[in-house]
């Protein structure tokens, strides 16, 4: 009852005005229909693919810049046309310059990476590696841990002709799920430990972890030997004609380079904290863009890592590898173009978040977990989790996890961070790896759902997980 | 009609073709579409175009490789590759019954006897034989009677003796879970070993290529059995044969045999010197495992009818008129000169 107050509360919140940093005049109300641009550009992702599919692939970047026009022009002529460029700097500098230089360096170094061998996929072999790749997420990334995995998956299950499911489990767990133990995992979390939580706080959360994991697995095991056994009575088989399996990596050495990104997400995370990078009056140190916006010295060594970490993967490793891969420019390209569009389109909405979050009245667990859970399914899961935990800390607790937004407590922050991390894997645009591995599955032989089909298998099975939890953990 | 069908098959010669060279220009195999037998893909491909209600299939197929055509990075290749790609759906969108405009079934795959036996076997095709048997019902010597009128040889163990020389496999280390080698089926360990150290585990790992072993061996068994039927003419007892040559497309003739319950524990009863009781036990748990086994593999149901050309109840005709029977049957029903070497 208490989790359906607190979904309507978000609801009823989203019919509440816009508020805009409005200046010197104070804030400007900012009418709800900014954040039809959003919506359309969601309802184009989940349509279009469908209905006109060789269109929207040639049409991409003009329905993004359509829409993101149908916001930016409306949001001038409300608030002036300096602080909607100082909004569509900040969203580019702070918010989609990180997020996309990151996925580049792991997508370009991952590859260049290439099991070579013949193991045949079969459902013990699937949920091994996403076992494996669910325990790694924590430890490079659920990114990096997805980009890694994602081809030699592909590679093994070529012989199967039911393998979409594959994909989306994959998404469930290594998108998203395993990313909950370390401030590496997923970027709300390292957010969290910018703002004082300690980093192996999140190790917390193994149980939760564990359960999903188990609970997810065992479901993949029945509906992946349902389908095993469906591709092998039509008579699919994998060429297992040698005796014996040979396998190997190519491109080893990117994992040391795999390493360096990982290191650069820790530092991004740590330098803004560092008195060697602030100036007298705390503030990051930085290049002045616009306005306020500033692109910080911590941004550039982060973006400057990963690119050399980039560039070096592709001087040192032979373009075989990289075409054993299928390596292509596609998803990035794709991922790169949407996302854009999203990050800029979706303003208003966090802006209506930041302004109504402390008054939605979700203050147990369980409506943290949910409110939480169900804005990161949509919007950007980083402010998603910033706004409710600067929601929990101005409730006055004294005991619990100190940060520098204040106190929360355990189980209130445990809920914030299952629900940002976990239900970013509800729907394609949660988290960043589901649309790259949406994307590198399409190129690759792997028909995945559409938007809107996805979505039905969230519900189908990541539903229960979510609401095992919920009873579990946060009642 | 037929006209119609040759069209289908060209245009899905055409698609299949042109993945594999998408793959070829691009250098790999990991974004292949299809990767079964040029044959056996062909022949779905056509099917997917028999009726419009499959046609969204066909539609996501030929999407998929387009997505692929399309990341070949020089442009001559590629746009060679996007003009047969074009050229293909054009076709396609022609064929009334893909996913183009006029809904029109095509009559001879409605038609009941498509399959029949009388046109089933062509020039060249080996005569093969897939006897299918529950235990105690004499169907293995019925199929090694029949092996013997008909001069052809019969396998049965011999399959997967030679499985285990492909797998370089100690037969120790697997049962034969499709045979009715009777010692082993009186011993047999339906589950698998549970104190194997992880050595062994990674050994086997590495040896069936992540499969379980029973898999591994049923996947080399259908190889086994495709690489034969482009050799020589013979009988198989059991191993799922009949649907692994369905599968590959290959012309057979499948036989199940059966016998009321009693009176097959009688007759275990008497060959394996069992008792009453010992010989029903035995039997549910082969039945039992025959019956997993055939399903497992085939997602079909064992000793269904329906999923065989000849059904015999032996204790109706004996092992000598099941024979007699089933050369009856090869003799006036089947178009291949195997029947009448008698």
């Amino acid at each position: 009852m208490k989790r359906l107050i607190a979904i309507l509360t978000v609801g009823a919140a989203l019919c509440l005005p816009v508020m805009a940093a409005g200046g010197e005049e104070g804030p400007v109300q900012n009418p709800i229909w900014l954040c039809i641009p959003f919506a359309l550009l969601l309802l184009s992702i989940a349509v279009f693919p469908l209905v006109r599919p060789m269109w929207w692939e040639s049409h991409q970047p003009l329905v993004v810049i359509l829409c993101a026009l149908l916001f930016l022009v409306p949001y001038s002529m409300l608030n002036g046309v300096g602080h909607a460029a100082e909004l569509t700097a900040e969203c580019i500098i702070n918010d989609y310059l990180g997020f996309i230089v990151l996925l580049f360096g792991l997508f370009c170094v991952a590859g260049n990476i290439t099991l070579v061998g013949d193991l045949a996929g079969s459902p013990r072999v699937n949920v091994a590696l996403l076992l494996f790749g669910t325990m790694l997420s924590s430890w490079i990334g659920t990114t990096g841990a997805s980009m890694l995995m994602v081809r030699p998956l592909i590679k093994m299950n070529s012989w199967r002709k039911r393998k979409r499911h594959i994909m989306i489990f994959f998404i469930f767990l290594i998108g998203n799920i395993g990313g909950c133990l370390t401030p590496i995992g997923d970027p709300p979390l390292l957010m969290g430990f910018a703002r004082g939580v300690p980093f192996f706080w999140s190790l917390r959360l193994m149980p939760i972890m564990l359960l999903n994991a188990a609970v997810l697995l065992f479901a993949f095991y029945l509906v992946d030997k349902r389908a095993y056994r469906k591709d092998i009575a039509m008579g699919r088989k994998p060429d297992i004609s040698k005796p014996g399996t040979d396998v190997h990596i190519d491109g080893a050495h990117n994992l040391l380079l795999l390493g360096v990104i990982v290191a650069a997400v820790i530092l991004s995370g740590v330098m803004p904290t560092m008195p060697i990078f602030q100036d007298a009056q705390g503030n990051v140190l930085g290049l002045h863009i616009i306005g306020d916006v500033v692109l910080t010295v911590p941004t550039i060594i982060e973006c400057a890592m990963i690119l050399s970490a980039a560039w070096l993967s592709f001087r040192t490793t032979s373009v075989s590898v990289r075409k054993a891969n299928h390596f292509t420019w596609g998803a990035i390209e794709e991922v790169a173009v949407l996302f854009v569009g999203i990050f800029i389109t979706m303003q208003p909405a966090l802006m209506l978040l930041k302004a109504n979050g402390a008054k939605l009245g979700v203050d147990t667990p369980m409506e943290m977990f949910w409110a939480t859970g169900a804005l990161s399914s949509f919007l950007d899961n980083t402010p998603t989790y910033l706004v409710f935990l600067t929601t929990a800390c101005a409730q006055g607790f004294t005991e619990g996890v100190v940060t520098s937004l204040g106190t929360v407590p355990v189980q209130m922050l445990t809920a914030i961070s299952c629900g940002a991390v976990f239900m970013g894997a509800n729907t394609y645009i949660g988290n960043a790896p589901n649309f790259m591995v949406k994307a590198i599955s399409d190129e690759n032989g792997i028909r995945m759902p559409s938007f809107f089909g996805y979505l039905l298998w969230s519900l189908a099975f990541l539903g229960p997980a979510f609401l095992l939890d919920a009873l579990i953990f946060f009642r | 009609m037929n006209k119609n069908q040759d069209e289908r098959i060209a245009v899905a010669g055409r698609i299949y073709d042109l993945d594999s060279e998408v793959c070829r220009i691009l250098g790999t195999r990991l974004s292949r579409v299809f990767n079964g037998s040029r044959d056996a893909t062909i022949r779905e491909l056509a099917e997917l175009m028999t009726t419009r209600t499959t046609g969204h299939l066909l539609r996501s197929e030929l999407a998929m490789i387009s997505n692929m055509a399309r990341t070949i990075p020089e442009k001559e290749a590629r746009a060679k590759v996007m003009t047969e790609y074009n050229e293909i759906l054009h076709l396609v969108e022609k064929i009334p019954t893909s996913f183009g405009t006029v809904d029109i079934l095509d009559e001879n795959i409605a038609k009941l006897n498509a399959a029949n036996l009388s046109g089933r076997f062509a020039e060249g095709n080996h005569f093969i034989v897939c006897i299918g048997r529950s235990y105690g019902s004499a169907g293995t010597d019925i199929g090694f009677a029949l092996a013997d009128k008909l001069k052809i040889n019969y396998y049965d163990t011999e399959i997967f003796v030679e499985v285990m020389e492909r797998l370089e496999a100690g037969q120790d280390e697997l049962e034969d879970r499709a045979s009715f080698a009777h010692h082993q089926n009186l011993n047999q360990n339906l589950g698998l070993e549970r104190n194997r150290t992880i050595r062994q585990r990674i050994k086997e790992f590495n040896r069936y290529h992540g499969l379980p072993k029973e898999d591994a061996v049923f996947f080399n068994q259908s190889d086994l059995l495709r690489d034969m039927a482009q050799k020589e003419d013979f009988i198989v007892m059991g191993r799922c044969a009949d649907v692994i040559l369905s599968n590959l497309h290959i012309p057979h003739i499948s036989i199940f045999i059966n016998a009321p319950f009693e009176l097959r524990a009688r007759r275990v009863m008497s060959t394996d010197n069992l008792s009453y009781k010992e010989a029903v036990k035995l039997l549910h748990r082969l039945d039992r495992r025959h019956s997993h086994y055939y399903e497992y593999y085939t997602g079909r149901e064992w000793g269904n009818s329906i999923n065989y050309d000849l059904c015999i109840n032996s204790a109706s005709y004996g092992i000598d008129g099941s024979v007699e029977l089933i050369l009856r049957i090869i003799n006036q029903h089947t178009n291949h000169n195997i029947g009448n070497q008698k």
